[in-house]
């Protein structure tokens, strides 16, 4: 009678082992939204001299809060027309990467390192086409000051990065 | 045990940094030392060891990364250190030099010349650190009072073929997967436009799922 209890019970033993081995443990989603440092306004400029150029470019709605970064390219910029191709409105994650992607081909990671003491951000950036890192660049990002990256120059024109801090914590 | 003259002469003598005179009386106290003589020996057959095994010169990954880091952080140090100076040095020393106070008068002139009230960053400090991994291209930066933005401008950056069609996206919203260490980008309408992992070696993955049309 032991024989067979004991025999059961292994049996039982190995069964549920089996059943442990072919069920992984199921990994339970996020529940939180990650912690967030700021929020920041990415966008892909082309800057030309040629009107029927600018024209034919695809465009996006930019909101009214910075509808004023083509004219302040201007200042900055010999360039007639600045239209913007692309745009990402960004959470910059206080614990992970960020990416501004508002193309594929030009795009920028972002790392914070906390609040700057004179107001704005502390960031780490760093500026990529493709696979290949152009700059990276440890700078600070405020309200008032958006940073302008002279990228690469297309079809006789340029094209600007731009990234605007939105909000910072 | 070696007094610290000992080492140092020794160590002098296995980096042939001894004047002809020098090495001639230290060989001679070899003679009469044996056991300086013997760690002499030793010193010389390790070190001649690592000369044969290892390369003269060993490249430092990321070396100008690494060099602008260590300068950045030492630019911290110095802010962070300067304004405790005086706590620590004593006051009696620094007034014994002799162009202190006509450093404190130049100083406090320039400074008055130059004062004005503002609270704004200075604009040289928003930029801390510029590194390109790229010999070709140069990178520089500066503010533009008129524009009040901050300008990196690269030079030398390889020009975008003419044919090569640019596709922007219209972003508006991100999600993070920690599991996946991945983060999907949404479009106004909620709608999955791109997936922005990194590989490996820190390359970044760009998954899109469809262009953005106007």
């Amino acid at each position: 009678m032991k024989l067979c209890c004991s025999f059961i019970l292994l049996c039982l033993f190995s069964l549920a082992r089996v059943q442990a081995q072919e069920m992984p443990p199921v990994q339970p989603l996020p529940t939180q939204k990650p912690a967030t440092d700021a929020k920041v306004w990415g966008a892909l400029v082309f800057a030309t001299n040629d009107a029927a150029e600018a024209a034919a470019m695809p465009k996006v709605d930019v909101p009214a809060e910075f509808a004023d970064i083509p004219q302040l390219l201007g200042k900055v910029f010999p360039w007639q027309r600045h239209e913007v191709i692309g745009q990402h409105l960004q959470d910059v994650f206080r614990e992970y990467e960020s990416w501004v992607v508002p193309t594929k081909d030009l795009f920028l990671k972002i790392d914070s390192k906390g609040p700057a003491t004179g107001g704005g951000m502390n960031l780490h950036l760093q500026f990529w086409r493709d696979q290949q890192v152009l700059v990276k660049t440890d700078a600070v990002l405020t309200r008032q000051s958006p940073l302008f990256i002279a990228g690469p120059k297309w079809r006789g024109g340029q094209l600007i990065f731009v990234l605007v801090l939105k909000e910072a914590r | 045990m070696n007094t610290p003259t000992e080492d140092h002469d020794l160590l002098r003598w296995l980096d042939g940094e001894m004047s002809a005179v020098e090495k001639t009386a230290f060989e001679a106290r070899l003679e009469t030392e044996p056991e300086l003589k013997s760690e002499a020996e030793l010193l010389q057959r390790l070190s001649l060891d690592l000369r044969t095994h290892l390369p003269a010169e060993m490249p430092v990954p990321y070396a100008d990364f690494f060099n602008s880091q260590i300068q950045v952080r030492l630019a911290q140090e110095e802010n962070r250190q300067s304004p405790t100076l005086g706590s620590r040095a004593s006051v009696f020393q620094w007034l014994r030099l002799p162009w202190l106070l006509t450093s404190a008068a130049a100083m406090i002139a320039l400074g008055l010349a130059l004062w004005a009230p503002s609270t704004a960053p200075q604009a040289g400090q928003l930029v801390h650190s510029i590194y390109v991994p790229s010999s070709s291209i140069q990178a520089r930066s500066y503010h533009s009072e008129e524009a009040r933005a901050t300008v990196l401008v690269l030079d030398g950056l390889e020009e975008m073929p003419a044919d090569r069609k640019i596709v922007g996206f219209n972003l508006m919203h991100s999600e993070v997967d920690e599991a996946l260490a991945s983060t999907t980008l949404y479009d106004g309408e909620g709608k999955a436009v791109a997936v922005m992992s990194t590989h490996a070696k820190s390359q970044p993955v760009l998954l899109t799922a469809a262009p953005h049309t106007p």
